[in-house]
């Protein structure tokens, strides 16, 4: 047999978006401000997933100017509205949403002021990359002075937005209920090389694919994927919080080990685009589902590889082993 | 939390001895660090404190190496990164670029020392293997009645188990000295439970020669570490491969011989199977390091038949 | 000591300051020079958030002396650039979305930085065994990488400037890879987290923490502490005014242990005082009187009668069951032509966000409490501080700090309500920077499972039933418990139609180290099972992996687990698309990877063997050649 084995395995997964059997809500101020710049405040951002890019995003489409232009305020219980919190994949659906209804609210306002200004119909009126317009006339300016303009008939162009997510409760005895509005689906690929000397694995390839709703940003979903691909991959093979009799032996990097920049496979994604009918951005979330299939796909690769089911994570180069020997006798006691 | 009262850096071995000679008990002799830093937290020393510390990496005689009648001087503040970056060392000691490759990062190899890692005597410590199959004796120096006097011990006797080694209070490790050994092949092997930063389970060194002839072992060097107490030279598996002519079989023969030296308390099993594997990947490695071609799947097989 | 001068060049100033308590160069440049861009993720040399120049070389600050460095040319991730612009390596991060939370990012900026300086030619393997000692938590790596080569590329004149600029705007922002808005202030350093903020006047916190797993409190004698000169004051549960209980579903935690502690690690007291050496100090002075009591760490053994009880409202232990069933299961496995059981095990995992917990509270001159910390539930945690403080909700203030890393670990008030209360006794600021070591212990962890599975299939791969039991240690405190239990039960048999099942989860309490919200919320471990599970049967069925989820997904119109009716479902395009996506060499799921023919493309790495930097081009070509 050859030193190195190598296999692949796959494994779907799915999951519901935003806060779990209930009812779900995020609000947001917006106002579109001189020179034709916003300022954007809702309870809580970002925790490193890139949702302050995905909201300046929103908000520059909605408002028809550049995400460099749009000012994310503080989360701040005093001065910002509530969006309850930073987790179960809820931002950009709950919170996107919430930012997109209030800009919505403020162009409402502002284009008002200017359909008005121009004698045109309201409908008309569209807007994109700091420009506002209407259409089918010649009738065009910069945000800056629509802005301006509208401030100097005496609005202020704000808006709100509360978005709601009708998550319902769960039955107490059987668990009958519609815990969520939104579900995503995806499935991943490992291949993975064991080395049957020392039992360790090594993932050389991940094929991520994801169902996000509408992509909002590619680069920011790709990462989502990355980080919970190797998050996944972490809990798959090498790491393991210890306590014995309830005091840890895992108490810092060094025995609590986590994947470096040698152990991580290629990591190839793509996304399907299934719209959400119920929201107005017709966007899902990516942050949580993309961890969900990676250790199965990593220890199905692993069987494949060399014929043993690990069933108690992590799979240690130490337990790869110990099932190679298994095998092996098991393989001997049969003949 | 790390903490200290005095901190000195002496430039000469002088000095520094004369510090070490009135080091407190509580006090620390401190090369990169490495070891001694990261000691000082929960879970591990806790808050230590230390009234005195005497930082070694500055003294000008522990500076660099030389390489004299087929023996290298690794002087005590050598950084772990010269073994890789310096062409020199590269050449003499065959198996250390892979040992350091292995060891810690780019980062802490630039202060982490090879003398710190003997001193430190860690079961699993890298250094010890590779140096034990260089035939490393330990310098150490004190100083008596005014007079700098030195002591050389082979690495064997100087580490005698786990954390201990023989250095007495006042002495200073001033340089690991071992053969230098051009034109041999060398080679690391070392598994953990990840590919950097990693803490060795097994690990192990090998160094070949081949005779003019190119298929004959003129002269193997093999070692272990972190299957026992201390790191294990492999001397009578070498002596079975001494002069014989190269073959798989042979190679995967000789590999079986040292699972039973396997005297750790944890994951005997383990160790065992790996250091099965270590020694033939070893010398295999080594082997291919001179210049040998690539064992095939359908050597392996036939070798293990 | 403390007197001793400091002289450094530090970004190419000339610096001249006392050594003070900064016994560390990482704590020189931040606390002496407010050079916070570099970061304390380990303190132990295993992360690299610390990563700054010395001399040239790229060292791990927190490993080095501070005197070791006096004399020494220092770098650090706020001198590489010029204000107001990047380098190459940091434009390139802005570019490829490189930095998440960022917490990292100074570190592994220096570490980009350094790998290019070494070797400007570096190829890619080599550049991952130059980052190799910096961990990052949220990217993957994957988008560090792409952005080194190319800066790599554009300062070796290989790729043209542009390459670094953002790409051009289309006809619309959604679906554009606009470039993260906050890279600029992660990639420079110059972004402030919780640990980085000082205020005049600021006492720094350390936390008594318990060395028992279950114990009642005696006694605490804070006395001596309180007498050290340098100690402003000492906090335990006695200096609740309000109703003291916070927890994301049921408030079971007290701010400190009050009465008793129910997991090692857990807060006892606080000291705040005017340096961390002094609080640290003070901590040995307290006193605590504890008398152990039986400690229970297994599930299933606090799930027996008798066992020790761990909270007095949970007799049983049981933080949460959440059953759900469907149909008729054992009619379900009668109808099987197959039936399949076993037992999945997953552990604790700890999140690891680089920046360990860190707080800044103060009162304002309105009387209102403020907190500043890297939480990510402002709003829930205002309204349990509230109560806990005795306060109009109104007078309690939560601002986010940016976060770096959460993973959900920090959704739970594990350290807001102690710096709330030192700082409305001090009427001072008072700062919380974890440890490492204490983010570990303290902190909520991924709920460990044990599953027991059967499944009941039909020869053509169809389930006709499946039954599922997971208990599951929830630690000391509920904290996300229930949510993690629903969660799992919910989403347990994957994005499959089941017509007949029964699952339940057992969320229990022990005296380990608390489980709570962590990525997934109990979907990873149920679906572990199962999708592992579904290749057991595949096998035996000689079905592809592929296959026999193809014909048991979910559809639109599909009833899910709980009885919902799917309205949109993209299962069928989403398998349908990764098979193809891969290359995927169909066939039954029986270790057939020696003969697949689908592996090492060129959507694959290589394996990893290390020393990219000294193997010889014909080393590599003469693996490939057969003796
Ligand atoms: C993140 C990280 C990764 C690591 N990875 C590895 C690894 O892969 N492999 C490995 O083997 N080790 C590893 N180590 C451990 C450590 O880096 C090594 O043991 C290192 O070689 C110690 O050298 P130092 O100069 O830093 O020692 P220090 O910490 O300065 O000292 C270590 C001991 O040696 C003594 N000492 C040092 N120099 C002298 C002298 N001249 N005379 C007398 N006594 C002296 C000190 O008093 C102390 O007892 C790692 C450490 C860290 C923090």
């Amino acid at each position: 047999m050859s030193r190195y084995a190598r296999g692949r395995g796959m494994a779907a997964a799915w999951y519901g978006i935003a806060k779990t059997a209930t009812i779900d809500r995020a609000g947001s101020w917006v106002e579109l401000d001189d020179g034709g710049t916003a300022k954007v405040l809702t309870g809580v951002t970002e925790i490193g997933e890139g949702i302050l890019t995905v909201l300046a995003q929103v908000a520059a489409e909605e408002l028809g100017i550049r995400p460099e232009q749009v000012t994310i305020g503080d989360n701040d219980t005093s001065r910002s509205p509530e969006a309850a919190h930073a987790g179960a994949t809820r931002q950009t659906y709950m919170i996107g949403n919430s930012v997109a209804l209030a800009c919505r609210n403020a162009r409402e306002r502002l284009d008002a002021e200017i359909a008005d200004h121009w004698g045109v119909d309201i409908n008309l009126i569209e807007a994109f990359n700091g420009e506002i317009w209407a259409r089918g006339t010649n009738k065009r300016m910069t945000m800056e002075e629509a802005v301006h303009i509208c401030k100097s008939r005496g609005v202020v162009p704000v808006g709100s937005g509360s978005f709601t997510a009708h998550g319902t409760g769960l039955d107490p005895v059987n668990g009958t209920g519609a815990p969520w509005q939104v579900y995503v689906f995806g499935a991943q690929v490992a291949e993975v090389e064991v080395d049957t000397v020392t039992g360790e694995v090594q993932v050389l390839g991940m094929w991520a694919v994801h169902d996000v709703g509408r992509t909002i940003n590619p680069r920011g979903v790709e990462g989502q994927i990355e980080g919970a691909i190797v998050q996944g991959l972490g809990q798959a093979l090498m790491e393991d919080y210890q306590t014995e009799k309830g005091h840890t032996t895992t108490p810092g990097f060094s025995k609590y080990i986590l994947p470096t920049a040698l152990d991580i496979p290629q990591i190839n994604s793509r996304l399907v685009e299934d719209r959400d009918p119920k929201s107005p951005l017709g966007a899902k979330g990516i942050g949580e589902p993309a961890l969900v299939p990676t250790a199965p796909a990593i220890i199905n690769a692993i069987y494949d590889a060399i014929g043993v089911r690990i069933t108690s994570l992590p799979a240690t180069p130490e337990k790869v082993l110990a099932g190679l020997a298994a095998k092996k006798a098991a393989s001997i006691a049969a003949e | 939390m790390f903490t200290y009262d005095s901190y000195h850096l002496p430039r000469t071995l002088r000095e520094a001895l004369e510090l070490a000679a009135t080091l407190p008990a509580d006090g620390k002799v401190i090369a990169g660090g490495t070891d001694i830093v990261p000691y000082a937290r929960e879970g591990r020393g806790g808050d230590v404190h230390f009234p005195v510390l005497l930082d070694v990496s500055k003294v000008a005689e522990f500076q660099g190496y030389a390489i004299e009648n087929g023996r290298a001087r690794l002087n005590a503040a050598l950084p772990y990164q010269a073994f890789l970056e310096d062409p020199v060392l590269r050449e003499n000691l065959p198996c250390m670029p892979g040992c350091a490759i292995w060891f810690a990062d780019d980062q802490i190899r630039e202060q982490a020392t090879l003398a710190g890692n003997l001193v430190n005597a860690s079961p699993a410590g890298d250094g010890a293997p590779p140096m034990m199959a260089l035939n490393a004796e330990v310098e150490l120096a004190r100083l008596s009645g005014g007079e700098v006097t030195t002591r050389r011990l082979p690495l064997g006797e100087f580490i005698t188990g786990p954390g201990r080694t023989v250095l007495e209070p006042g002495e200073l490790v001033t340089a690991v000295i071992c053969d230098a050994l051009p034109g041999y092949g060398g080679s690391f092997q070392k598994v953990g439970q990840r590919r950097s930063l990693v803490i060795s389970r097994v690990c192990a060194a090998a160094l070949v020669k081949l005779d003019p002839t190119r298929h004959v072992f003129e002269d193997v060097r093999l070692a272990l570490g972190g299957i026992a107490p201390v790191p294990l030279r492999l001397h009578d598996i070498e002596e079975m491969l001494r002069g014989k002519k190269i073959t798989r079989r042979l190679v995967a023969e000789a590999s079986v011989i040292p699972a039973d030296r396997v005297a750790s308390r944890t994951r005997v099993e383990y160790r065992r199977h790996v250091v099965r594997g270590f020694v033939e990947a070893a010398i295999e490695d080594a082997l291919v390091a001179c210049g040998a071609p690539v064992p095939s799947d359908r050597d392996r097989e036939e070798a293990h038949a | 000591m403390p007197d001793h001068v400091m002289n450094l060049t530090v970004n190419g100033r000339k610096v001249k300051r006392p050594l003070g308590e900064n016994y560390r160069l990482l704590d020189f440049l931040r606390e002496e020079l407010h050079l916070t861009g570099a970061k304390e993720g380990c303190g132990a040399g295993e992360c690299g958030t610390c990563s700054v120049f010395v001399d040239g070389k790229l060292v791990k600050s927190c490993l080095m002396p501070t005197l070791k460095a006096d004399g020494a040319t220092i770098e650090t991730v706020e001198g590489l650039a010029p204000l107001d612009s990047l380098t190459e390596v940091q434009r390139a991060f802005h570019k490829t979305g490189a930095s998440q939370c960022g917490y990292c990012i100074p570190g592994m900026v220096m570490a980009a930085t350094a790998a290019l300086r070494e070797n400007p030619e570096a190829d890619f393997e080599e550049i991952k065994e130059r980052l190799g000692g910096n961990i990052c938590r949220c990217t993957g790596y994957a988008k560090i990488f792409e952005a080194v080569e190319i800066a790599r590329d554009v300062i070796a004149g290989r790729l043209p400037q542009t390459a670094l600029e953002p790409d051009a705007a289309a006809e619309s922002f959604i679906g554009a890879s606009v470039r993260r808005i906050d890279a600029p202030s992660k990639v420079t350093g110059r972004l402030k987290y919780a640990g980085d903020m000082i205020m005049p006047d600021m006492l720094h916190m350390q936390v008594l923490r318990s060395p028992h797993a279950h114990a009642r409190i005696v006694s605490i004698d804070t006395s001596e502490a309180e007498a050290l000169e340098g100690v402003a004051c000492v906090i335990t549960a006695a200096d609740v005014p309000g109703e003291d209980g916070f927890g994301v579903f049921v408030h079971d935690q007290p701010i400190m242990a009050r009465g008793k502690v129910r997991h090692v690690g857990e807060a006892v007291a606080a000291v705040s005082a005017e340096s961390v050496e002094i609080a640290r100090r003070a901590l040995g002075l307290i006193k605590v009187e504890y008398e152990e009591l039986p400690a229970v760490f297994d599930p299933e053994e606090a799930m027996r009668p008798g066992a020790p009880v761990i909270h007095d409202y949970a007799p049983d232990n049981l933080v949460k069951h959440i059953p759900i069933r469907k149909g008729d299961v054992e009619a379900g496995f009668a109808e099987a032509d197959l039936i399949v059981e076993n037992t999945y095990s997953t552990q604790q995992i700890e999140h690891a966000y680089l920046e360990p917990e860190a707080g800044l509270a103060y009162v304002d001159p309105d009387g209102v409490v403020t907190i500043h910390s890297p939480s990510q539930n402002i709003t829930h945690h205002r309204h349990m501080l509230a109560k806990i403080i005795n306060r109009p909700i109104n007078k309690v203030r939560f601002i986010m700090s940016p976060v770096g890393g959460g993973f959900g670990g920090k959704e739970d008030m594990i350290y807001q309500g102690m710096l709330a209360l030192a700082a409305m006794k001090s009427g001072r600021p008072v700062r919380l920077v974890f440890t490492r070591e204490e983010s570990i212990i303290a902190s909520a962890k991924r709920h460990p499972a044990r599953i027991t599975y059967r499944m009941g299939l039909k020869s053509d791969g169809r389930i006709t039933a499946v039954s599922f039991r997971m208990i599951s240690d929830g630690g000391a405190y509920g904290m996300s418990t229930e949510g993690v239990m629903r969660k799992a039960a919910i989403l347990a048999f994957g994005p499959y139609e089941v017509p007949n099942l029964k699952v339940d989860t057992y969320g229990i309490y022990t005296n380990n180290t608390p489980s709570g919200a962590f990525r997934s919320f109990g979907a990873m471990q149920t679906q572990f099972a199962t999708e592992s599970h579904l290749d057991l049967c595949a096998e035996k069925l000689g079905l592809d992996p592929f296959e026999i989820r193809r014909r048991n997904m979910m559809k639109i119109g599909s009833t899910t687990h709980t009885g919902q009716m799917l309205e949109t479902c993209s299962m069928e395009e989403v398998l349908r698309v990764a098979e193809e996506f891969c290359r995927w060499e169909r066939g039954a799921p029986t270790s057939r990877g020696a003969t697949r023919s689908d592996l090492g493309g060129p959507d694959t790495r290589k394996p990893c063997t290390l020393g990219a930097r000294f193997k010889m081009p014909e080393a590599e070509e003469s693996k490939q050649e057969v003796a």
